[in-house]
């Protein structure tokens, strides 16, 4: 039976790998950080795998672990964001043209955390209320508001 | 405003992904044992090759035998989960949870509301499967439940919920009140003295409507004379069905649900009101239900 959660969190952290840099990423700016939260959070999931409850969703459990693990580095470290390398050769390279749409980016950015985090869970990860709410430790109704007084802030900032 | 959300996600998407991503992801889940290696590998292999599993569990026949040995006075009425499915494929999620009452004297209603139930399911299921076979690569997650909103000596009241997440959510409720004694199934119209009930509870509704909005800036219902803009592009409240979506709740009140999208702003939710009973006494037919 716990095996199965297990197999269950290796699955889920193979397939959805990506998402869980990008979330990392969107945390920290840059690529070597993420990835060290990326390995830290596997490393505590895995060895904290046993504390999964029958009934609860792994992929909640371990997207928190993320969350929480991105705000123990920003608390740890002073919150600066900046480029780093790989990400400006990227941007150099033409391969992607959202130049045009750094207002939009920087508004998001400019959102407390907490609120860019419901944001981000919720349209961008396609995650449900109710598992936003669980990765949160919130209840429903906390998250709703949260995600509605999100949307007025950053409909206000890019007015 | 849901462009600019699309803009950003599709910003948050090119997040570009650094080639050591993958090594870093199995360093850290191979740092503790060396077994660990071959079950990811055997899982990923497994998941390839099996792209549906269904689970199916019946709890149904045991659960209602124990639970009808327990001797008590009369017959005890109960609701227990006849049919739980859980069906994961690739991004599509369905899980399927059918409600069945039990130990109704009146055998056609149970009949008639079991197997409204399943047909209800089976409906999702349907949907379900057609989703798969049009678009392979769809996201799409669809979740059913009940639950029991009041079950004393003289009501029952079962809600269902459906919660179908494609680009967005949707979440309907639909509730059946029984009368336990007499075994009948509750309806507005049985309730009320005639048809003035409609007009009395939606003025009671857009009355709470307009009070919640004022005192709560988060709220929004589709209401008049409540300060809300943009009213004229949607439509807004006038009044209830006359079968609108209802239960009695534990304190003996009617409570009027409405499910999302429907007089409020998604975000909002299913939404109910309670009717206070002093408000409708006159339009009830008596206080046996509603006190």
């Amino acid at each position: 039976m716990r095996n199965k959660s297990k197999d269950k969190l290796i699955s889920l952290i193979l397939e959805k790998k990506e998402d869980f840099y990008r979330l990392a990423y969107s945390y920290v700016k840059n690529s070597e950080d993420a990835l060290d939260i990326v390995q830290e959070s596997i490393e505590k999931a895995i060895k904290a795998h046993h504390s999964i409850q029958d009934n609860q969703s792994v992929k909640s459990w371990f997207y928190r672990i993320v969350v929480n693990t991105s705000l123990d580095f920003l608390r740890k470290h002073k919150r600066t964001s900046f480029v780093d390398e790989n990400t400006l050769d990227y941007y150099s390279s033409g391969k992607n043209d959202t130049y045009q749409n750094i207002d939009l980016e920087r508004s998001l950015e400019e959102l407390p955390v907490k609120y860019r985090t419901v944001i981000i869970l919720k349209y961008f990860e396609d995650l449900k209320i109710h598992e936003v709410a669980e990765i949160l430790n919130e209840n429903n109704n906390t998250i709703k508001t949260r995600l509605y007084r999100a949307l007025e802030m950053l409909k206000e900032k890019m007015e | 405003m849901d462009n600019k959300i699309k803009e950003l996600k599709k910003q948050y998407k090119n997040t570009p992904i650094p080639k050591e991503l993958d090594s870093t992801v199995h360093k850290a889940l191979h740092t503790r044992k060396k077994r660990s290696t071959f079950r990811a590998k055997w899982f990923i292999g497994v998941a390839a090759a099996l792209c549906l599993f269904v689970i199916s569990v019946n709890t149904s026949p045991a659960l209602a035998q124990s639970l009808t040995k327990i001797p008590v006075l009369g017959s005890v009425i109960q609701v227990v989960t006849f049919q739980d499915i859980q069906v994961e494929n690739g991004n599509y999620h369905a899980h399927l949870k059918t409600p069945q009452v039990n130990n109704l004297d009146n055998k056609d209603l149970e009949n008639s509301l079991n197997q409204k139930y399943v047909n209800e399911n089976q409906k999702l299921y349907d949907e379900f499967t057609q989703k798969i076979e049009q678009d392979e690569d769809g996201h799409f997650l669809i979740e059913s439940g009940y639950e029991v909103k009041t079950n004393n000596d003289l009501l029952l009241s079962i809600g269902r919920y459906t919660e179908e997440i494609q680009a967005s959510s949707a979440t309907t409720l639909k509730y059946d009140t029984i009368d336990k004694q007499r075994q009948i199934m509750l309806t507005l119209p049985i309730l009320f003295k005639n048809n003035d009930y409609i007009n009395t509870i939606s003025e009671e509704i857009k009355e709470q409507m307009r009070q919640q909005i004022k005192e709560d800036p988060d709220k929004i219902y589709w209401v008049d004379n409540a300060g809300i803009e943009d009213l004229d592009v949607v439509d807004k409240f006038e009044k209830i069905d006359p079968n609108q979506n209802f239960y009695i709740n534990e304190d003996h009140k009617l409570v009027i649900s409405f499910n999302d999208y429907t007089v409020a702003p998604g975000y909002m939710g299913v939404v109910e009101f309670v009717i206070p009973t002093e408000v409708i006494a006159d339009d009830l037919v008596g206080n046996q239900y509603i006190k």
